[in-house]
């Protein structure tokens, strides 16, 4: 609401500056009729706007003066000097009265009935001193000083004025201005992008290198700041609703309630202007057909109130928006009927559709579960117009229903309609981009668990249980052709539309995530149906962006319905049975074991030097840092290189072993406990196999010390021998070690050669293990090691850090 | 008032381009090709960190061009706030009309009629003045 009330003050105070001059032309020349009527629209604009809130007092000063003004202007009065000063009065009063509004304060009571009075015609000279003691302020200066002491109460002296003057000051702006400005950042951005290309062509170049990074910095500030510029609060939005839903609610005998969560949410003043309309279609929805009226809620143990709940909250640059009510719910059954009946599908195909599916049935075009058309929803207008609207502005639309709890949907939204973040695949050479909010997963063509198929001129490709079409870039763009065994070397971008169809796209290559500024295409271009904007690489190059929608609905008639219930629907399942993912592998002893995927941190390979095992402690050394690692008891470790899976509870990290990792799948979320070893949780079938599931809470169960306790190691090396920079140091950094060259700091263990005349590189150091240069030692108290003995050097070091472990 | 022209080659053939409605004149080196557009439109270049889309003023009008593209000018022109790149053979001066665009009877040929808005006189004798507009919106070959 204060938004709008920040509106109104900076149109009225708006208005106030720009009829300034024409007050004083006014006073000037009561009888010039265009002044007149400037003065009067500027009455009638506040009186008119005052009805949005509750500012009676307001409302009557106006009105009154309004009244004035057209007896004058429908020539029944004669404007005299009286009037004048008394319609001055009264926009003097209204400038006081906005800036205490705006100050958030009480306007001080009383006086309004002397200045109203002062409109009539014979007591202007009784009032104009009245109500003008105090000196009057010159028309249109804003918060002038003539404020403080309004023309009542002279002896209440709030300092209305002092406070409206540290209110903080805003400007409007038409929004065509401030695209404007949008367009030119974004363009200088690309310029930039430009420009840095050259600079790396060209080498280091310190001179420049500088200045130009402090340019990109300030580039991105600026940028930022434009953006938040174009953001709007979606309490915006959200403050034209609670009128809208009593209007609607009244009209339909219902009793509904509102509530709104995360108004803070900041989203593109575009955006917010293009959801304005599918989200007031949603309430009339829920309101018309979702919430039932009071005696049947009440019959069915509800609250007499129903409640429309609206929360929106921001994740990345996305902004999703739930709009829930406590009705009935949407009946899929009539649903599924009425698609019937319109001719929209046939008994079998709706027989064959999950619930899911059945319920994304609000989106077909001409379906409307009202029953009778009744003034508020149901004319025509469906849900399918939102969804379009919607999935115009680059966002989506999904709804859950439950019958007599109500329903949800939900909307996600980009943050802005002109960055989007994407996805950049290549095809026959070229590259394209693709928006990532239809991006659901990317797999290779050669995984054992993709299968192609063909049906008639048609690829299908078979993937964890789901079947869908399969489309090659390159044959949509009619680039390149494609042999049933090039399937396999490409890679499927599996793509979802808004209505839950999902197809594979097959390319060369996926590159990489970026986000691109996306520019419009000539006509001609757009007439492909192949593409939706254009964009620059950094490297200057132009790349199309395609348009999938579309590409899906010319190519495979999705989009309209038709081949979306030909999909293996797998969803009924899903939904009963849940699911967790796990990350399968080959442990040590040639097993397959999995692990919950949400506890895998990363997947990291070390040199055998970096694992020390010894008796029943077993470490890795890991970027400096030591893991305490797992997993190693089932097997021989490789003799060279070693794969660690990094397991992370939140806090602590642990290292398992394995021998090769396969794959992250989706498993039935019970498992089959399993007894004997306490490391694992259970077993898990995966394709017909039994898998044992490594139990997450034994790994970490086990671990005594908190990662906090871990540290890195430090060593110290002569950096004034060659040799020892460049043959030493990366032996000892691959060790998992932090090598230290400043003489001062501390080092954990220091190496030097047994040669070196100056034994500086000790000091400092709790461990010291000396080089010599001879092969052989020089007598039995020789503890010194020989320069290319290689296991003896980490042996020595290891022996180091365990003495100060223990 | 006499209006300036832009004059170029196009297949061959001496033409002109209204010169207020050219905003420079750019080698093209590097296109990016658009699949599925109509051959008319070779693909996107790059400006000043802004796409032009690439058209062959030749095959817009509907006559093969043997010379290759890496030589060629184009001339940068907007249209409907979209810039394009007209390629052509060669462009040469900016040159006044010296006289008012005619229509020739008997015409120009098909691809040329639509694309021109006639023959003016100029320095360098009669030329072909183009209709930009026109040219750009070459219906598509498949649907003509």
């Amino acid at each position: 609401m204060d938004d709008l009330l920040a509106d109104f003050v900076a149109e009225t105070r708006e208005m106030l500056e720009a009829s300034g001059g024409e007050i004083v032309a006014w006073e000037a020349d009561p009888s010039d009729r265009t002044r007149l009527d400037t003065i009067f629209r500027f009455v009638h604009t506040v009186k008119g706007n005052c009805g949005f809130f509750d500012f009676p007092r307001l409302e009557r000063l106006s009105h009154a003066a309004e009244d004035a003004l057209s007896e004058c202007r429908a020539g029944r009065r004669e404007p005299d000097g009286a009037l004048v000063s008394a319609v001055l009065a009264i926009i003097d009063r209204i400038n006081a009265m906005t800036d205490s509004i705006e100050a958030g304060e009480e306007f001080p009571e009383g006086g309004d009935e002397e200045l109203i009075a002062a409109l009539q015609t014979g007591e202007a000279i009784e009032v104009s001193s009245a109500a003008m003691s105090a000196p009057a302020p010159t028309p249109g200066t804003g918060t002038g000083t003539g404020e403080e002491d309004s023309p009542d109460e002279a002896g209440d002296d709030t300092p209305v004025a002092a406070k409206a003057q540290t209110v903080q000051r805003s400007i409007r702006l038409p929004v065509d201005l401030l695209d404007e400005v949008m367009k030119g950042v974004s363009d200088m951005v690309l310029a930039r992008n430009d420009l840095a290309r050259r600079l790396r062509e060209a080498g280091d170049q310190p001179t420049i290198d500088g200045p130009f990074d402090r340019l990109s910095t300030i580039l991105a500030d600026v940028r930022s700041s434009i953006t938040r510029m174009r953001m709007q609060r979606l309490e915006q939005l959200f403050g034209s609703l609670p009128r809208l839903v009593r209007d609607l609610s009244n009209e339909l005998g219902k009793q509904v309630m509102v509530d709104f969560e995360g108004g803070e949410v900041e989203l593109d003043r575009e955006m917010v202007e293009m959801v304005r309309d599918p989200l007031t279609h949603i309430i009339r929805n829920a309101i018309d057909h979702g919430i039932e009226g009071p005696g049947e809620r009440l019959k069915n143990g509800k609250r007499e109130i129903g409640m429309l709940r609206f929360s929106a909250r921001q994740a990345g640059n996305q902004i999703s928006l739930v709009v829930s009510d406590d009705g009935r719910g949407i009946d899929v059954a009539r649903l599924a009927e009425k698609a019937v009946a319109a001719g929209i599908y046939s008994q079998a195909e709706i027989a064959a559709m999950s619930e899911r599916r059945k319920l994304h049935l609000i989106f077909e075009p001409g379906l409307s579960t009202a029953d009778s058309v009744s003034a508020v929803s149901g004319r025509g207008v469906g849900m399918d117009v939102v969804r379009a609207n919607i999935e115009r502005v680059g966002g989506s639309i999904d709804v859950v229903s439950k019958p007599g709890e109500g329903a949800q949907f939900h909307l996600k939204l980009p943050l802005t309609l002109s960055i989007i973040a994407a996805l950049t695949v290549g095809s026959n050479g070229q590259r394209y981009a693709v928006p990532r909010s239809y991006v659901e997963e990317i797999v290779f063509g050669a995984s054992d668990n993709v299968e192609f198929a063909a049906a008639g001129d048609r690829t299908l490709v078979t993937f964890r249980d789901r079947r869908v079409p399969c489309l090659a870039l390159g044959e949509i763009l009619g680039i390149g052709e494609v042999d049933e065994s090039d399937w396999e070397e490409k890679t499927l971008v599996l793509i979802r539309l808004a209505g839950d169809e999902v197809f594979a796209l097959a390319v060369d290559k996926v590159f990489d995530h970026e986000d691109v500024v996306v520019k419009p295409i000539a006509p001609a271009v757009m007439e492909t149906r192949l593409y939706a904007g254009t964009t620059l690489l950094d490297d200057g190059r132009p790349m199309m962006l395609l348009d999938l929608p579309s590409i899906a609905t010319s190519r495979m008639q999705l989009g309209e319905g038709r081949l979306a219930s030909h999909l293996v629907d797998e969803k009924d399942d899903e939904q009963v049975r849940e699911t967790m993912r796990i990350m399968l592998f080959v442990g040590l002893d040639g097993r397959r074991r999995a692990v919950r995927l949400e506890t895998v941190r990363r997947i990291d390979t070390v040199a055998r030097e970096a694992i020390d095992l010894d008796g029943q402690r077993a470490q890795a050394v890991i970027e400096g840092e030591i893991l305490t690692l797992l997993g190693h008891d089932t097997g021989e470790l490789p003799a060279e290189r070693c794969r660690l899976l990094r397991l992370s509870d939140g806090d602590r990290e642990v290292v398992y072993a394995v021998r090769e990792v396969l794959d992250a799948t989706e498993v039935d979320r019970d498992l089959v406990p399993a007894s004997g070893d306490p490391l694992i949780e259970g077993v898990t079938l995966v394709e017909g196999s039994l898998v044992p599931v490594l139990d997450g809470h034994a790994l970490f169960a086990g671990l005594a010390a908190p990662r906090e306790a871990r540290r890195t190691w430090s060593c110290r090396i002569p950096r004034e021998s060659d040799w020892a920079r460049t043959i030493l140091e990366p032996l000892v950094e691959a060790a998992g070690y932090r090598i230290v060259s400043d003489e001062a700091e501390e080092a954990d263990i220091a190496i030097e050669l047994a040669e070196s005349a100056h034994a500086k590189t000790a000091a400092g150091a709790r461990e010291v293990i000396r080089l010599r240069s001879a092969p052989d030692a020089a007598g039995a108290d020789d503890t010194t090691i020989y320069r290319y003995d290689r296991d003896g050097l980490l042996a020595a070091l290891k022996q180091a850090r365990i003495g100060r472990t223990a | 008032m006499t209006e300036l022209l832009l004059q170029c080659l196009i297949a061959g053939r001496p033409a002109a381009i209204p010169a207020r409605e050219v905003q420079s004149v750019i080698a093209v080196e590097d296109i990016t090709p658009i699949p599925g557009t109509p051959d008319f439109i070779l693909g996107l270049t790059a400006l000043r960190s802004q796409a032009l889309t690439v058209i062959d003023c030749a095959r817009a009008i509907g006559v093969e061009n043997s010379a290759p593209v890496d030589e060629r000018r184009a001339a940068v022109v907007d249209l409907d706030g979209h810039l394009y790149a007209l390629l052509v053979d060669e462009a040469y001066d900016v040159g006044e009309a010296l006289s008012e665009a005619v229509a020739v009877p008997g015409g120009f040929g098909a691809g040329w009629q639509r694309a021109a808005r006639g023959l003016v006189e100029t320095e360098h004798g009669p030329t072909l003045l183009l209709d930009t507009s026109a040219l750009i919106c070459t219906p598509r070959q498949d649907a003509a």
